[in-house]
């Protein structure tokens, strides 16, 4: 017992002074995340409080009166909720489908150009647009769809789909998920195949040359080494993006948003941005940030779980 | 190491190829199509921003402008709005980038010490943030609380520290030999010292990937300029930009009666998107280059 207490006592004092300044430096790193990621966590308690268009947000924070889940209730009998919700996860399930797998593809196919030169020249290409912001990215789709100066509506006219008499307005909201989902791809592929290209590099080159000994053909070489090879990368990261199904990018939807396609392009980031600033109802929006938050967690955890039992992986 | 991995797939590549079949002939064109979709958009905002306002707007120029017009750019470039917009975007930019790669790559030293004490309360601290966020409102009250709403320091100090890397940054620090840091402790160097003199500039290549990551963010951000800032003065580009498009009937100070036929609210639009694009396009290079680097010391050593 005695040997116990001063053991831990002489650890107590083994603090050097590289120790202590370590210790400082990685304070530091926690004093920002109080007040940037804690204190506002602390902030959520707004929405159990009867804050929606207060005067002073502050005092009915730290004094105001609780109100329990009435806020949450709210939401339940928001009718435009629902739509939204749809939205969201309509949005992000097909995002899912559809630009989960397109640079696992990609890289695939680019791996297996020879010509170096092309193959790099695709590549510069290929990622450029990841560092377009969304706004103009936006303002390009916008563009391309117009009525009378844009490039669809000649070629719809083309293929008889439309007529000069009775044109598709590409901007209805119909069509606004078909464009978001493009534009998403040609903005992300070039990029999201980098991550992919370097699990394939990784895989031993023996690999291949046995299965070429035994006779397998490029596309099984493909399908039966290289997407086995990188399935760890590929579960991370669909895990991940599971976990997102109730987040957006809030500057994506935003920019492209315009009164014309809002119901279909109203997702839960931007309408919690139009409770919470336009409308100033302070508490519902906390209310409904909280609730995405919390899923969003389960959603990965759940993954998680399901992943480690079906694939032996997870992220944590 | 990393390299030799990449020259071996390259090499086994053009081992294994017997002849140019049908289905790389296939593969070569269908990219071919991709790169074309990809580049062709902005092709087309060109164009469109060298065309006459009056002209353009009847439709039909996709390939080359009908009648050749830099109308838009002057009035853009006439707009003491573009200004200040583009002036805050390099002041935040470059500041930001400079605090934000100093201060995150000094937490990461420290979280790559073995020394560190109570490590697991420092690790828990950092990646509970990554999965649980407070939310935009209670975001927006802490921003007003700590009095940086509309102030300049509101594009500035939020984004100063990044968890996401911090933890790219300090797995590389950690593949730096420990026999460096041990010559210098024997010199008589502080921890904070060594992470200044030996480990910055030991880990060039890994600060610059995450310096031109947190550049490209803050050139293409809007939503701290939207949402914590009121002040004309203190606009960003991208924002300027938005409200360009979203806004076709913003009036300019920049139409004169005689280009007034020469602009229409398109063309204006897409010249300053076309200004805006040229600062990404000139140090494109660069960060393709870093980015792929990058991105592989996350994924291999992370």
């Amino acid at each position: 017992m005695t040997d116990f207490v001063e053991k831990t006592t002489r650890k107590r004092k083994k603090w050097t002074r590289n120790d202590k300044q370590v210790y400082f430096m990685a304070m530091c790193g926690v004093a920002f995340l109080c007040v940037f990621a804690y204190l506002p966590m602390v902030g959520t308690l707004l929405a159990f409080k009867e804050g929606d268009r207060a005067i002073d947000i502050y005092q009915v924070l730290l004094t105001g009166k609780w109100c329990g889940f009435d806020n949450f209730a709210n939401l339940l009998t928001d009718r435009k909720l629902t739509d939204i919700v749809i939205n969201t996860l309509g949005l992000n399930l097909l995002l899912l489908v559809f630009n989960f797998p397109a640079p696992i593809i990609f890289a695939l196919l680019i791996n297996e150009v020879t010509h170096l030169r092309y193959k790099k020249g695709i590549q510069t290409v290929s990622m450029f647009p990841h560092f377009i912001s969304w706004t103009i990215f936006g303002a390009i789709i916008v563009a391309l769809t117009d009525m009378t100066t844009g490039i669809f509506n000649p070629i719809l006219e083309a293929i008889g789909l439309c007529s000069q008499e009775n044109p598709i307005n590409l901007g209805e909201a119909q069509y606004f998920w078909v464009e978001m989902i493009i534009a998403s791809i040609v903005k992300g592929v070039g990029w999201g195949s980098i991550v992919y290209m370097a699990a394939i590099a990784g895989i031993s080159p023996e690999l291949y040359e046995a299965a070429q000994i035994d006779g397998a053909n490029r596309f099984q070489r493909a399908v039966k080494i290289t997407i086995p090879m990188i399935a760890p990368t590929i579960t991370v990261f669909l895990l991940l993006q599971i976990s997102k199904l109730l987040g957006n990018s809030y500057e994506q939807f935003y920019s492209m948003q315009n009164a014309i396609n809002l119901e279909r392009s109203e997702v839960l980031a931007t309408y919690i941005y139009r409770k919470g600033f336009t409308q100033r109802r302070y508490s519902y929006a906390a209310a409904l940030g909280l609730c995405e938050s919390i899923i969003s967690v389960l959603l990965l955890l759940f993954s998680n779980i399901l992943s480690k039992k079906f694939t032996g992986r997870g992220v944590f | 190491m990393k390299n030799s991995a990449f020259l071996s797939g390259f090499a086994l590549n053009k081992k294994t190829l017997r002849h140019f079949n049908w289905f790389d002939i296939i593969n070569y064109i269908f990219l071919a199509v991709l790169a074309f979709i990809t580049l062709y958009p902005f092709w087309f905002v060109l164009i469109g921003s060298f065309s006459q306002g009056e002209d353009y707007s009847g439709g039909g120029v996709w390939v080359w402008p009908r009648i050749w017009s830099s109308a838009s750019y002057i009035v853009v470039l006439k707009d003491s709005r573009f200004w200040i917009a583009l002036r805050n975007t390099v002041v935040r930019t470059i500041l930001a980038t400079v605090l934000s790669v100093g201060f995150t790559s000094m937490v990461a030293y420290a979280m790559s010490r073995p020394n560190l004490k109570h490590k697991p309360f420092f690790q828990w601290v950092n990646l509970f943030t990554m999965f649980f966020s407070g939310g935009l409102v209670p975001y927006y009250l802490v921003i007003v609380a700590i009095g940086l709403y509309d102030t300049f320091w509101v594009y500035i100090l939020p984004s100063i520290y990044s968890v996401y890397n911090m933890i790219v940054l300090s797995s590389f620090f950690r593949s730096i030999p420990e026999s460096i840091r041990e010559s210098a402790v024997l010199d008589g160097a502080g921890d904070f010292r060594i992470w200044l003199q030996m480990y910055m500039p030991l880990s060039k290549p890994a600060l610059a990937t995450i310096a031109l990551w947190v550049a490209v963010g803050h050139w293409n951000s809007y939503m701290a300029t939207m949402l914590y800032t009121r002040d004309a003065n203190l606009t960003t580009l991208q924002y300027f930009l938005m409200r360009l498009i979203k806004e076709a009937n913003v009036s300019y100070e920049g139409i004169t009666w005689e280009i007034r036929n020469d602009v229409t609210p398109q063309t204006i639009s897409y010249a300053a998107i076309v200004v805006a694009t040229i600062p990404i396009l000139m140090v494109y290079p660069f960060l393709q280059r870093f980015f792929t680097k990058g991105i592989m010391i996350g994924s291999l050593k992370g």
